[in-house]
């Protein structure tokens, strides 16, 4: 009820023009009105013709979370396989201290980071760039992608590495020939887990970016003026809610199968 | 194939702190090219630190190790070509069981030909060969655990094959012929073979040689009638055998005599520099007879209980609060009440502090 209700609500006001919005409905609140697509044509007309600037930004925000997530499960894997096998050691400072930092970043509130950040990106002319969000959101998503990894790897036996370094593998071999293919079930929850965290991010969208770049959950709040226009704004949050739901529900399926089962024993 | 000696070893897990303590305590010792070796002991005595070292997953703190003379202690585990296998079978899951096998082959760079010949002679012996195209995850337990060996005896040259309690999962009819499997590969292709354990049956019946170890030491080397007849500290006595060496405090009253309360027996062992130290005394069960009449080293006790093992029947008995066990046929009539006990003096294992004189 909770779940599928508001989707229910913003697909049937998609649907709907000004009047069915405003003025409601005689009988039954949510089916009782004339069709209309307007929401959703202005979301692809041109500009020029009275439509909305949602494509490009929607496409921005594919670029910089698929960009950002790749990264920040490349690094973030590496980085919590040395976290998982080798022993690091700086005065007090260990590897649990060291994987509670990647998480603390996760902690504070991410208003803590805005204004560094953008002095950062400022020093360094990235400010409303495309390569400037992908750096930003990579420093939200590393976090998540070692959390994930650094678990993973730590339920991942190592005479599995031993077996490998044994069969005469060197140590970069046995993590991309025999571990790494045994973590691809972690790799792809913390992808999933990458990509949603960095799409629905707002925030540091608002702040970093200004006229030239614009992501999509900025730009369909700016769809708000000064009479809420809730039929293309329900059309656009389903558009955008759409490649989430897609990828859930092929991961899930891939993931019920059994063909991800982490057992290695 | 190498003869691989351990020259005073020593290994701590904390070596750099201030207090290190030792997993295993300095040692040295030599195990022959083509040999088949069992170390057994109770867990955390040492025996995965000791091959870890020789597979060089674990670099000792003190001593080096040498294959056939050559210092290879700083050299790294994928150079040693040596094959190792866990307690728990690991397999790649992700690879097919031919994949697995082949392994060990393709990350040395061999002839596809090679590898492909060497993993079918390899599958046919440990009846393998139906399932080369499954993936190695569907297996069983203990199928899987067939490769994880498999991966171990697909190269020829490897210099040893160290087994760390390797038939833990498998079922025990499978266990006895896998064992023999084993004991034929080191016949055929003399492979040396250490496989390390906690069960004295399984390394009696596997090993020419055992090693016994005991917090961090190597308490004895020897093959199983020796163990079994002369351990040489008390605790081999107690770790070996079923049930454990009957073992009493002594004291000596002539060269060969020692008296164990009031009870006196007669040994083997010339007892005539004992001056000091704490001395026992350990007689097999095996080895004390029923008997009827009266004579030297015969003790009248009373029977506390007997218990039938189906092929033997093991009878302990009480002389003076002293409990002794002794195992005997399985057809033996058994009196009710009192029994004597003979004890043959040269079964008597006198120990002083522990160790056997």
């Amino acid at each position: 009820m909770f779940v599928i209700a508001p989707f229910l609500w913003a697909l049937s006001t998609s649907f709907k023009d000004f009047n069915s919005v405003t003025g409601g409905a005689k009988y039954i609140p949510w089916l009782q009105f004339e069709p209309s697509l307007e929401g959703w044509s202005v979301l692809i007309r041109s500009q020029g013709k009275g439509g909305v600037n949602i494509i490009e930004p929607y496409f921005n925000s594919v670029f910089v979370t698929c960009s950002a997530s790749l990264l920040s499960i490349i690094f973030g894997t590496l980085a919590a396989y040395a976290l998982s096998r080798f022993t690091f050691k700086a005065g007090f400072i260990k590897n649990n201290d060291i994987t509670f930092f990647f998480i603390s970043q996760r902690i504070m509130p991410p208003i803590v980071l805005s204004i560094p950040f953008f002095l950062m990106l400022g020093f360094l002319g990235l400010l409303d760039s495309l390569l400037g969000l992908i750096l930003v959101y990579m420093v939200l998503l590393m976090p998540i992608a070692v959390w994930i990894m650094v678990d993973f790897f730590n339920r991942v036996p190592k005479e599995i590495d031993e077996t490998a370094l044994i069969d005469g593998c060197n140590p970069f071999e046995a993590f991309f020939k025999v571990v790494l293919p045994n973590s691809i079930p972690g790799l792809i929850v913390a992808g999933l887990f990458c990509i949603i965290f960095g799409w629905i991010d707002f925030f540091f969208a608002f702040i970093l970016t200004f006229t030239k770049v614009q992501l999509l959950p900025v730009a369909i709040v700016a769809l708000n003026s000064s009479v809420t226009p809730w039929w293309s704004l329900s059309a656009s949050a389903l558009v955008s809610v759409a490649p989430l739901i897609i990828v859930a529900f092929i991961v899930e399926r891939y993931l019920s199968k059994g063909n991800l089962s982490g057992a290695l024993k | 194939m190498a003869e691989i000696e351990l020259k005073n070893i020593a290994h701590s897990y904390d070596y750099k702190s201030e207090n290190p303590t030792y997993a295993l305590n300095p040692f040295s010792l030599t195990w022959e090219d083509g040999g088949c070796y069992a170390i057994l002991g109770p867990s955390g005595c040492g025996k995965t630190t000791m091959l870890n070292i020789m597979s060089g997953l674990v670099s000792p703190s003190k001593g080096s190790v040498l294959f056939d003379g050559t210092d290879i202690t700083s050299v790294k585990t994928e150079k040693r070509n040596i094959a190792q296998v866990f307690q728990f079978p690991v397999i790649y899951n992700t690879m097919s069981v031919y994949s697995n096998l082949a392994f060990p082959l393709k990350c040395r760079n061999f002839d596809e030909n090679i590898i492909k010949s060497k993993v079918i002679e390899v599958a046919e012996i440990l009846n393998l060969n139906l399932f080369l195209d499954k993936a190695a995850k569907d297996l069983t337990a203990d199928q899987k655990q067939l490769i994880s060996l498999g991966r171990g005896l697909v190269r020829e040259d490897v210099a040893a094959i160290l087994m760390d309690e390797p038939l833990t999962v498998i079922d025990p009819d499978l266990k006895f012929r896998l064992r023999r499997k084993l004991k034929e590969i080191n016949e055929k292709y003399n492979t040396t073979l250490i496989y390390v354990t906690h069960d004295q049956n399984e390394a009696m019946t596997f090993a020419k040689k055992i090693i016994v170890m005991d917090s961090g030491n190597i308490v004895q080397v020897g093959n199983p009638k020796e163990l079994f007849e002369r351990p040489q500290t008390t605790f081999v006595g107690y770790f070996i055998g079923s049930p454990a060496m009957n073992i009493y405090d002594c004291a000596v009253l002539s060269d060969f005599d020692v008296s164990i309360g009031n009870i006196q027996l007669k040994t083997s062992t010339n007892l005539s520099n004992v001056k000091s130290g704490q001395l026992k005394i350990g007689i097999r069960s095996e080895f004390i007879k029923l008997v009827n009449n009266k004579s030297e080293n015969t003790i009248e006790a009373k029977i506390e209980i007997v218990e039938d093992f189906g092929n033997y029947k093991l009878i302990t008995v009480n002389k003076n609060n002293l409990i002794i066990k002794a195992k005997v046929e399985r057809e033996t009539t058994i009196p009710h009440d009192v029994v004597l006990l003979n004890i043959p003096a040269e079964h008597c294992c006198i120990y002083q502090n522990k160790n056997l004189i």
